[in-house]
Parts: C-alpha cells; sequence; structure tokens
C-alpha cells in the first residue's frame, strides 16, 4: 500500500488531489473518513438529540410535536444533497472516464433512497397532528415521493447490467436526465397545486425560532452528514472491494483490514 | 431539562404516538443500513477470500 | 447523403414497417380502450363522478399505452441486426434516433388523439373539453416518447427491460400529464387552456432539443 500511495505520487506530481482518483490511493483515505465521520455521528447525534429532546422548549404553535423537526429537516436536506452530489459524480464520471466516480454515485444512492423514506415518513407523522392528515398532496411532499422513485430507478437500472462499466454509465446518464428534471417537476407540482386548490399546509413555524432549537437542529443536520458520508466512503469501500479483486495491491490492504477488525 | 418526569418524556404531551413513530422509524432504518453496509462488506470479503484460496487470478 | 436525407429514409422505413404491421400501433390503442373501459366499473356510471375522473382516466390511458409502444423503437432491430447499421452510419445518430420517435409518434399520438375525444364522452365530458384533450393528448404522448426513447435506447440488452422503463420514464412524464390535464381541466371550468397547452408544448420543444442527444448516448454505452 504505501509503495503504491507513493508510486501514484510520482505520477502525479504535487498535484494531490488527482492522485485519490485512483482506487488503490483512494482505499485508505476513504476509511480514514468512514472512521473520522462516524465518531463525528455518533458524537453531534447524542448531542444534538440531547439538545433537541431535552433543551428545546416546546414549541407554542405546535407543541411537543415539532421536535421531529431535528430528523425531518435533516434528512430531507441530506435527500436533495446526495441527488445533487450524485449527478455530479455521474457527470464526472462521463465526463472524465473515472472509475471512482462511478463507485462513489452508486454508493450514495441507497444513502440518499434512505434518507428520502425517512423525510417522507418524519412528514407524515408530524403532518398527521399538525395539520391533521398524514399525506397531502403538496408541491414538496409530491417532488419527495418522485425523488424517491428517482433513486430506486436509479438502484434499479445500475442493478440491471451484467456488464458493472455498462451499468455503471447507464445509471450516470439517467442521474443526470434525473437531475435536470427535478426542478422540472418541482415547478409543475406547485403550478399544479396552485390549480386545484390544494391547501397549502407546509409553513414553517415562522421567524422567532428559539435559538436552542436552531443549535438542535444544526448539530442533527451536521450529524446527518456525518453518518451519510460514513455510509457512503463504508460502501464505496466495499464496491472497491468487489471490483478490483484481482488487484494486487487489494490483496494485502483487505486482508490487513479484516484482520484489524477481527481484533 | 424541561421534563418533569421520564413519563412526561415519553408522553410528548400527548403526542408520543407521532414523535416516537417518527424517530424510532429513523433509528430503524438507520440501523438498516448500517445491517446492509455490514452484509455487502462481508459479502464482498468472502468472494474476496473465496478468489484468493482457488487460486484465481483471471 | 447529408443528415436530412438519411433521417427521411430512416422515417419513411418506419411508417412503411407501421402500415405494414398493424399490431404496432393497434394493440397499444387496444390497450388504451381497455384500460379506459375498466375505470367505470371500478367507480360506478353516475355521470357527475365519471366527469371527476374522466379527464385524468383517459390521460395516463394514453401515457401507459404509449408506454407499451417504447420497446418497439429499439428492441427489435438490436435482434435483427439493423440497429448496428444505425450506429455504424456516418451521419449523427441523435437525428437518426430522432427520426425513428417522430415516426413512432406520428402513427402513435395521432391514432391516440383521435380515439381520446372519443372516450371523453364516454366519461361525460363536454365536446370542448374532449378537443382540448385530444390536443393535450397529442402534444404529450412526443414528449414520453421522446424521454422514453432514453431509457429503451439504454435498456435495449438489459434484464426486465420493459418494467424497468416503466419506472423510469413515468415520474419523468410528470411535467406534461400535469399541463396536459390541467389544460382540459381548465376547459371543463369555463376558463382559457392556453397557459397550460403552451407550458407543455414547451415541454416537448425542450425534450425535442435534449431527449434524441441523450438517447444517442445512452445507445453507445448500452450496445457497445
Amino acid at each position: 500500500m504505501a509503495r503504491t500511495e507513493q508510486q501514484s505520487t510520482e505520477r502525479y506530481g504535487g498535484r494531490w488531489f488527482w492522485r485519490y482518483a485512483s482506487p488503490a490511493a483512494f482505499f485508505p483515505l476513504a476509511g480514514r473518513i468512514e472512521r473520522l465521520c462516524w465518531a463525528v455521528a455518533a458524537v453531534l447525534g447524542v448531542l444534538g438529540l440531547y439538545l433537541g429532546l431535552f433543551r428545546a422548549p416546546v414549541d407554542a404553535q405546535q407543541g411537543e410535536v415539532y421536535r421531529v423537526i431535528f430528523i425531518h429537516v435533516p434528512a430531507a436536506w441530506m435527500a436533495m444533497i446526495i441527488y445533487l452530489a450524485m449527478a455530479f459524480w455521474s457527470l464526472l464520471g462521463l465526463w472524465l472516464g473515472t472509475r471512482l466516480s462511478f463507485m462513489m454515485s452508486r454508493a450514495l444512492a441507497p444513502t440518499g433512497a434512505l434518507m428520502t423514506l425517512i423525510a417522507l415518513w418524519t412528514g407524515a407523522f408530524w403532518g398527521r397532528p399538525t395539520w391533521g392528515t398524514y399525506w397531502v398532496w403538496d408541491a414538496k411532499l409530491t417532488s419527495f415521493l418522485i425523488l424517491f422513485f428517482l433513486y430506486v430507478g436509479y438502484i434499479a437500472l445500475a442493478e440491471a447490467f451484467d456488464d458493472v462499466r455498462k451499468g455503471d454509465r447507464a445509471s450516470a446518464l439517467i442521474a443526470l436526465v434525473g437531475a435536470i428534471n427535478v426542478p422540472i417537476i418541482y415547478f409543475a407540482a406547485v403550478w399544479w397545486n396552485s390549480l386545484h386548490q390544494g391547501p397549502s399546509v407546509v409553513k414553517q413555524g415562522g421567524p422567532s425560532i428559539a435559538p436552542i432549537m436552531l443549535w438542535a437542529m444544526l448539530t442533527m443536520t451536521f450529524a446527518f452528514w456525518a453518518w451519510c458520508i460514513a455510509a457512503a466512503m463504508h460502501r464505496v469501500r466495499s464496491v472497491i472491494i468487489e471490483r478490483e479483486r484481482n488487484a494486487v495491491w487489494m490483496k494485502p490492504v483487505v486482508r490487513g483490514q479484516a484482520e484489524r477488525e477481527r481484533t | 431539562m424541561i421534563w418533569d418526569s421520564w413519563t412526561a418524556f415519553f408522553d410528548m404531551g400527548g403526542r408520543g404516538y407521532y414523535v416516537w413513530m417518527s424517530f424510532g422509524f429513523t433509528a430503524l432504518v438507520l440501523a438498516a443500513e448500517g445491517l446492509l453496509l455490514r452484509q455487502r462488506r462481508a459479502g464482498a470479503e468472502a468472494a474476496n477470500d473465496r478468489a484468493e484460496e482457488q487460486g484465481d487470478d483471471r | 447523403m447529408s443528415l436530412f436525407a438519411a433521417a427521411g429514409a430512416v422515417f419513411r422505413r418506419e411508417i412503411r414497417l407501421f402500415a405494414r404491421r398493424k399490431s404496432d400501433w393497434a394493440n397499444p390503442l387496444m390497450f388504451f380502450l381497455i384500460v379506459c373501459s375498466l375505470f367505470p366499473f371500478a367507480v360506478g356510471s353516475e355521470a357527475e363522478r365519471l366527469r371527476t375522473i374522466g379527464i385524468g382516466v383517459i390521460f395516463v390511458g394514453a401515457l401507459l399505452a404509449a408506454m407499451l409502444a417504447l420497446p418497439r423503437l429499439f428492441d427489435e432491430d438490436a435482434r435483427d441486426g439493423s440497429l448496428e447499421l444505425l450506429l455504424t452510419s456516418p451521419e449523427p445518430l441523435a437525428g437518426l434516433i430522432l427520426a425513428r420517435v417522430a415516426a413512432l409518434a406520428l402513427a402513435l399520438a395521432s391514432a391516440l388523439a383521435c380515439v381520446a375525444p372519443l372516450f371523453a364522452l364516454f366519461y361525460a365530458l363536454p365536446a370542448e373539453v374532449a378537443l382540448t384533450l385530444a390536443w393535450a393528448v397529442l402534444v404529450a404522448v412526443p414528449t414520453l416518447l421522446l424521454i422514453g426513447a432514453i431509457a429503451a435506447a439504454l435498456l435495449v440488452s438489459a434484464r426486465g427491460g420493459a418494467i424497468l422503463t416503466a419506472v423510469l420514464v413515468l415520474p419523468l412524464a410528470i411535467p406534461t400529464l400535469v399541463f396536459g390535464a390541467g389544460a382540459a381541466q381548465r376547459v371543463l371550468y369555463g376558463e382559457s387552456p392556453l397557459a397550460e397547452l403552451a407550458l407543455q408544448a414547451a415541454f416537448l420543444l425542450l425534450a425535442l432539443a435534449l431527449c434524441p442527444l441523450a438517447a444517442s448516448a445512452a445507445l453507445k454505452i448500452s450496445t457497445e
């Protein structure tokens, strides 16, 4: 491993960033990022839950149920950000032909789908006591449902090919098509909503949010960020192990890592 | 600490069902993701070991 | 041979095929007719209720019927090898794909748009709504086929292609569904449908500009 890192330093000179486009160089880095992010997610998660559940005061309008916001909003943000990240890596992969970009894209998708699911579910259980219904065909909710379909379509397409490279590029193309369509779908949903006089319910609690609430939300947001990065890094390392099985650099790395984890 | 008792905490001002369904589901999904991650890694490593035992250097 | 001549040749070939094998466009049409006749059995036959759901049922039925025709775009040609000829042609692939989609759209969209007003009457909708619905279907079906061409091109050789095409394409067809059905709805309320029809046309133009390029990239990925 040390030799590989050294070799790639020689080959790419001082441009340290591009060095990590090689799975061999990226694998140990991803491991370090992953460990850091699990730790950050655990610490911030506990802190955020403490602030959100034990310190933040009750909301004047919504009562205690507003506390769902501390997971709902971070999950919703991550659902959108991960789709953008997926589209970004897909574009990079199609443009530069870097294998690792496709792997990143694929590693992000399941986490993004789960975040969308969390956002939808918590939204429903927040909406029931607050607006009296689990589901409304509101522009935001509808867009998230469609975002979930886009994630599912991406994953299904990526798995539909026996040839890994074909699956990579095909799903990358669909991720880009989806990314172009997301704003159009949102716009259409807003228009459609105004046409059918749907209840415009999703209005946040106004500007008078207590600072402690804001802190709890920020902490939880960073905890979700860290979780998603850690999960994606873990998954991308699995993908690298699956795909680079026969690379010479891989054998000592994986064996060494497996031993470390066993002890 | 804003709660008088643990009962009050779990009751969440009468909205306990909704709050805990949300937090519980989130915990479940995150746990499931952790499990899936582990499974996938184990599968990848097992395939790796098999390939090595067979001396498969395709 | 210029691009226009090549695209024209592809277009004429497709149209000739449609003229010979009527099942290619007749089967989706039959599917549309049957789907639309199922709903009254499910919800009851009162005119008031049929009128509320009619526009949506007819529109979604038309889109699903168009979905069924998508595998026809590339699958058979991939089997008999003529897809290779298309790929090795010196003309830009996007132009040739556009010609094929245009032929399919012409055959299918016009057929569906002719039948849709008929069903509008079955669903107790006034005649002017039926006419708007026909226009909206005429614009929406080509849009769906253009988006669908990307998925069809990607899934030429993949497992479970047909169902996966639906999963990929239908969410992306929501904007044209919203505005197409919205236009007919406006007429039902006695308002002008022009804004919705114009937006729907804008989506068609956007799809015309982008989808053939994406579909040609997709075809190159799946057949490499």
